[in-house]
């Protein structure tokens, strides 16, 4: 299926775009990084095209309906996020280097979806709701904004070593201010956060009109809610008690691995309701 | 003075405690790690099954400590019910002050207040000050936001503001936290769940109620008229569809043919959801009788392995049913058996509705296929209290996105005659978040309220 084709030129992409990122680094050279900002506009359009084809193909299998329903189709969709999320990020800060931290994620996921089945299937029964478009939306520009502010703790975390030790040469020293990451480690969770609410809620809403209750504890949203109660605890430390830099950067760093857990390891490890990742 | 201030007594003490956001961060974070070990321990599973998984003693364990229905335990309500009261403390202790800051902001531009702000512009003008006055209260309003004047001591202050909102925020998402468990309360005491299988052509006004014995009277009567599965051509399911119907007072009230997953039926407050399904009870087949002339005598509905009498001929007993029989399709095996004859074994196919005039017999069978009477499956729920859920889930959307993304910006601007016979100008402002962005708009401000009369 040419989708397919599309998917594995956009793989291709965020591993050249992870590479000129982490080269112009290495090598201290803007002029590499702005390629590395073409290969992820130029894997934007092609990730797009991917899923408006994948969605064209289903219909034309008769089977029409959104392309996010299963392990395959969400870490796409994932990824897709994570780099239009990265562009808007890049463009805002002017700085091409959060790239190298970045990008990686969108390519790791790119590459471990590359190993799942990618058939377009039909929708089971349970699936076949409008608030599927909703749910999965949001939730995944959610994940997309923690994965964004996790890659910039982690900068953090490197900046600051240096900037302890007062040096500020090496890779680390292209790296953005201290400053500007603990700012973009909080600002990408206040835009994740909201996202979060509005999925576990479209999610509740959901469960409630296709089987009557709208919270049963089911591990994926309990999942789901450990995530949000990681990032309420980071925003109550960070807003009241004036949490920044390194103990906000860990925080951030824990809230994504509670993420990837609830994306990926309730399906992968626990039993549920969300069998996309069971099979 | 350190000397003069009181000891803080207990009850001042249990206060600061409940009031404090770092036993909010504490409770979040516990409330996160407690619910952990509920997905790694599956919830609401028979005994047995923990023991197959369990040593004795691990068992005893986390028994006691309700690991096994741990959402519902009562240390877990106990840090749900914490959660809430600090909520609730810190609402009270904080919203009363905000509320004050708002409806009496400092409208004063005064040393002190000045002191305190980062964005501080100060010039001269010649010319008055009632004249100078209106014409910034014209700029800041044209700029910014229109402006409230206070005249005292020969100074003219203005005041803009917006965004206020954003201060409150943070208040309508812990209301908002409060009002869904208010509804999740309301719905667990004024509702019920239950589950019910209905067969075929069957009705039910009583359902077993979940985690428990008791049966709750519907107030109506719900007949299932019909239960199929629709398949994809490859044989996945693509749809589960009953046919149910409401009947109230011996009359069919309402009637929806196509309940599937994801589109309940909902009557007096009372949803069903499409859930499972089944057979129920087992497989027959439809034998039609009639005489070799072709009137029809009536149809037998005939189980497996037992002999159906037909008066005044004899019995019929369904022996094997065969998909595909000598490639000529579905067929039914019988025996016919009357009084004082060998018994005669014919095969009728289904394909073939004359086939058994070759028996030359009083009566014809025909064999019209099989029966399976199916039954379906249905979550029940009754919850009064779930609309107040979604009236918190939106204002808690709503809460977070005034919180962090309205910001409530100040402008300040104190005008003064000065000695020389000048107009003293000061513009302040001050936002309380995301001010870099405000920075920038100030500056904007400033360059609009500086080109006024020039």
């Amino acid at each position: 299926m040419s989708n397919v084709i599309l998917f594995n030129l956009t793989t291709v992409l965020f591993g050249v775009a992870s590479a000129l990122y982490i080269g112009a680094l290495y090598a201290k050279n803007e002029k590499i990084a702005v390629y590395g900002t073409w290969a992820c506009v130029l894997a934007a359009v092609v990730s797009t095209a991917a899923l408006g084809l994948r969605w064209y193909e289903s219909y034309q299998m008769g089977i029409g309906r959104i392309p996010v329903t299963n392990l395959y189709e969400s870490l796409v969709f994932f990824a897709w996020s994570v780099n239009l999320f990265y562009l808007v990020v890049e463009r805002k800060y002017g700085s091409r280097t959060f790239g190298a931290f970045v990008m990686p994620i969108a390519f790791a996921t790119m590459v471990f979806a590359v190993y799942n089945d990618s058939s377009i299937q039909p929708l089971v029964p349970a699936l076949q709701s409008y608030w599927l478009h909703a749910h999965v939306i949001t939730c995944f520009v959610g994940y997309a904004g923690f994965a964004v502010s996790a890659g910039a703790a982690f900068m953090y975390l490197l900046k600051a070593r240096q900037e302890e030790a007062k040096i500020s040469q090496g890779v680390v020293g292209l790296l953005p201010g201290c400053k500007t990451l603990d700012d973009l480690v909080y600002r990408a969770i206040i835009w994740g956060f909201p996202f979060l609410t509005a999925g576990i809620i479209t999610g509740a809403a959901w469960a409630n009109y296709a089987w009557g209750t709208y919270w049963s504890w089911d591990p994926k949203e309990t999942w789901s809610l450990i995530v949000w109660l990681v990032y309420a605890a980071f925003l109550h430390a960070r807003v009241t008690r004036g949490w920044h830099g390194k103990r906000a950067a860990i925080l951030s760093i824990v809230g994504f691995l509670a993420t990837i857990m609830c994306y990926l390891g309730v399906n992968l490890v626990l039993s549920g309701l969300h069998s996309y990742g069971g099979n | 003075m350190a000397d003069e201030r009181q000891a803080p007594s207990p009850m001042d003490r249990v206060w600061d405690f409940f009031i404090s956001v770092k036993l909010a961060i504490v409770t979040l974070i516990v409330l996160a790690v407690a619910s952990i070990f509920g997905t790694i321990v599956e919830q609401n599973q028979p005994p047995e099954k923990y023991h197959k998984i369990y040593e004795d003693w691990a068992y005893d364990l986390m028994d006691r400590i309700n690991l096994f229905d741990m959402y519902h335990s009562w240390w877990f309500l106990l840090l749900l019910v914490l959660f809430t009261v600090n909520l609730t403390c810190c609402t009270l202790d904080r919203f009363p002050k905000v509320l004050k800051i708002v409806r009496n902001p400092r409208t004063k531009l005064d040393e002190t207040l000045e002191k305190t702000l980062s964005l501080v512009d100060r010039w001269k003008k010649k010319g008055t000050l009632p004249e100078w006055s209106s014409r910034y209260v014209e700029a800041v309003a044209s700029t910014f936001a229109k402006p409230r004047v206070t005249e005292e001591g020969g100074q003219v202050h203005l005041y803009a503001e917006s965004g206020v909102a954003s201060r409150f925020g943070v208040y309508v998402t812990h209301l908002s936290i409060i009002i869904i468990f208010i509804g999740a309360i309301l719905g667990n005491v004024l509702g019920f769940k239950g589950y019910v299988n209905i067969p075929e052509g069957e009705a039910v006004s009583q359902v077993p109620v979940r985690g428990g014995s008791l049966l709750q009277d519907l107030g109506f009567t719900l007949r299932c008229n019909s239960f199929r599965v629709e398949t994809y051509p490859s044989g996945q399911p693509k749809a589960y569809i009953s046919d149910l119907s409401v009947i109230e007072g011996g009359r069919e009230v309402l009637r929806k043919k196509d309940v599937v997953v994801n589109d309940p039926l909902q009557y007096k407050g009372i949803w069903f959801y499409q859930s499972s399904y089944g057979q129920a009870g087992g497989t027959t087949a439809r034998v039609s009788v009639s005489r070799p002339d072709g009137t029809p005598v009536g149809s037998l509905s005939i189980p497996p392995n037992e002999p159906i009498p037909i008066e005044g001929y004899g019995t019929v007993r369904g022996v094997n049913y065969d998909e595909n029989f000598q490639g000529k399709g579905p067929a039914l095996q019988v025996v016919v058996e009357k009084p004082g004859k060998p018994a005669a074994d014919v095969w009728l196919l289904q394909g073939r509705p004359d086939q058994d005039r070759q028996r030359n017999d009083s009566l014809v069978l025909s064999f019209g296929g099989l029966n399976s009477k199916m039954f379906t499956g249905l979550q029940v729920a009754k919850d009064p209290g779930v609309n107040i859920v979604w009236v918190g889930c939106t204002l808690m959307v709503i809460g977070i996105i005034m919180a962090f993304f309205l910001s409530h910006q100040r402008v300040w601007m104190r005008l003064a005659q000065g000695q020389d016979g000048r107009v003293e100008v000061v513009l302040a402002g001050s936002a309380s978040r995301n001010r870099l962005a405000f920075e920038k708009k100030f500056e904007k401000i400033q360059t609009g309220v500086k080109a006024v009369g020039q």
